[in-house]
């Protein structure tokens, strides 16, 4: 199957999130306000506004069951929209709830717990907010994982029996903590993080030898795996007994976001313009290839395989520099289906074993591309193309 | 207009502050054992040139580059060894000697060559065959090689 492009924007797509039935997405166009759009059946309209923050937004998610978008945005704020009905006109209307986070710094990512009684907020504030309902006041509360982060939360990912969540931070470390709420979870049965779990233990600590900043963390189907990819270009899949620790040393740039797909395979994303598929078990892990045969991208004339370097931006310069041209009618487009950044990959449909059949992305190109998660391409012709 | 406020050092009133240490992990060696290991290989190398093995010579010194903040000497040393190494080393020669190294010492040899470029003039640097060594490596290990150089805090 080609992928599915939808051009939203011509701004970035700062995050998006489908619901349930994917029949609509809520995207953040790089601005104060939240889109809903809804799938027309060739391409996606704008139905909803939702505004309320006063800063950008940084993260949006949906939850499944309950219906609700949480939001998280540079002003410090999260939100809680649910479909309501107005009570003027009787339209059902998205009506948002202020969370009381305590963070005095950015939100910067946002993610439901399975169960969906939870929410977590990565921030800049050097924590992590764990927001569960308060039925007496009727308001979300939160409660702050602070020790030991020692700088901005990039990224969560929440582990599937609702009390682990791991977190990756710009102090060059993924951890595992313990986000256990009293009134709202029930005692969590001894995973292979750990047995006794009372709010914010620490049940692991990881770096990759070249450090860099921890740009996405995820844990694997069951929970019992984690991955994190880092700005040093590298993905790190820890399997917690050991600790055995796979690092696969890429030759392209950082990845920033990845999704499980299922036990043994993990998509991710990021600088280079394409997903990327690793796979492998507890004796070793390895590129498997790309979703982005690179015979769907922007560009037209001979192919040098995807890449972002000896692209048409690149030869403009080059012939600049060698032969005193100027950039006149060069093809700046490059040859992947994202033309920039991918700054988001989750999963959007299951197949019947419960693996992730399909993957959504979108990045700072405006684009939203659906991909089949199953159609590998190997990498050629990628070092081939980057000879200077 | 008084500008003496920018000169205040206003992480010293941060007490949590992230402290370039707690980063990596430090050298275990002690500054002064680490020169005289780095002079032994100086000597290694030498001898490793006079046989010819180009391989062998860089892997002696990118398996034991100093790194960190008290290594100021035994760095000097090993950019000095490092750089006989790449001068005497003929162009058609890189290709397989860079291809043939480990990738943690790919990412090595990238931290030197970038540290020799910044030291140019100094150390017997030659920024022409900095450049061609840069060039080869880079087709082997990508920019991944490079984006490692530039976050790793471990610098040579």
């Amino acid at each position: 199957m080609a992928p599915q492009v939808f051009s939203i924007a011509q701004t970035p797509i700062t995050a998006h999130a489908f619901s349930a039935d994917r029949s609509q997405v809520a995207v953040s166009l790089n601005s104060n306000d939240i889109q809903v759009l809804s799938y027309t059946g060739s391409d996606w309209t704008a139905t909803e506004t939702l505004s309320e923050h006063d800063k950008i937004i940084t993260s949006i998610d949906w939850a499944p069951t309950s219906n609700r978008i949480v939001t998280a945005s540079q002003d410090r704020n999260a939100y809680v929209w649910q479909q309501t009905p107005d009570p003027e006109t009787g339209k059902v209307v998205w009506k948002p709830t202020l969370v009381l986070l305590r963070i005095n710094r950015a939100a910067t990512h946002v993610r439901w717990s399975p169960k969906e009684d939870k929410f977590a907020v990565a921030s800049g504030a050097r924590a992590i907010a764990i927001c569960s309902f308060d039925p007496e006041n009727n308001w979300w509360v939160s409660k702050l994982l602070k020790k030991p982060i020692r700088s901005t939360v990039l990224a969560i990912d929440w582990h599937p029996n609702n009390v682990l969540l791991a977190a990756g931070s710009a102090d060059m470390k993924a951890r595992v903590f313990s986000a256990y709420i009293k009134e709202v979870d029930e005692k969590p049965s001894p995973t292979v993080w750990g047995s006794k779990l009372p709010f914010n233990t620490v049940c692991g600590e990881y770096a990759s030898p070249a450090g860099g900043w921890v740009h996405s963390v995820g844990f694997s189907p069951s929970g019992d795996v984690l991955a994190f990819t880092g700005h040093d270009s590298t993905i790190n899949v820890v399997y917690p007994g050991g600790p055995t620790v796979h690092i696969i040393r890429m030759s392209t740039l950082p990845l920033i976001t990845l999704a499980w797909t299922s036990e043994q395979t993990i998509v991710a994303a990021g600088h280079d313009c394409q997903p990327l598929v690793f796979g492998g078990s507890e004796a070793g892990w390895q590129e498997m290839g790309t979703l982005d045969d690179g015979s769907h991208g922007g560009s037209s004339g001979p192919r040098s395989g995807p890449g972002r370097l000896n692209t048409g931006a690149f030869q403009a310069f080059k012939n600049a520099d060698s032969r005193g041209q100027g950039a006149t009618s060069g093809d700046t487009k490059l040859n992947t289906v994202h033309q920039n950044t991918i700054t988001s990959v989750r999963p959007y449909q299951y197949g019947s074993a419960g693996e992730v059949s399909s993957v959504s992305t979108s990045g700072v190109d405006g684009n939203l591309v659906l991909w089949d998660a199953n159609s590998v391409t190997a990498i050629t012709g990628r070092m081939a193309g980057m000879s200077m | 207009m008084d500008v003496n406020f920018r000169k205040i050092d206003i992480d010293a009133f941060d007490e949590e502050i992230l402290q370039e240490s707690e980063l990596y992990e430090q050298d275990p060696r002690d500054p002064a054992q680490a020169l005289d290991e780095m002079k032994q290989i100086q000597g290694a190398v030498r001898s490793c040139l006079a046989k010819n093995d180009t391989v062998g010579a860089l892997s002696a010194v990118l398996e034991h580059a100093p790194y960190g903040p008290t290594m100021e000497d035994a760095k000097i040393v090993s950019l000095q060894a490092l750089m006989t190494i790449l001068n005497s080393t003929k162009a058609t020669e890189i290709p397989a000697a860079v291809k043939s190294l480990s990738q943690d010492s790919q990412d090595t040899l990238m931290k030197y060559l970038y540290k020799g470029m910044a030291m140019t003039g100094s150390a017997d640097t030659n920024a022409s065959v900095l450049l061609t060594w840069h060039e080869k490596l880079t087709e082997v290990a990508g920019t991944g090689c490079i984006v490692r150089t530039m976050t790793d805090r471990r610098t040579v």
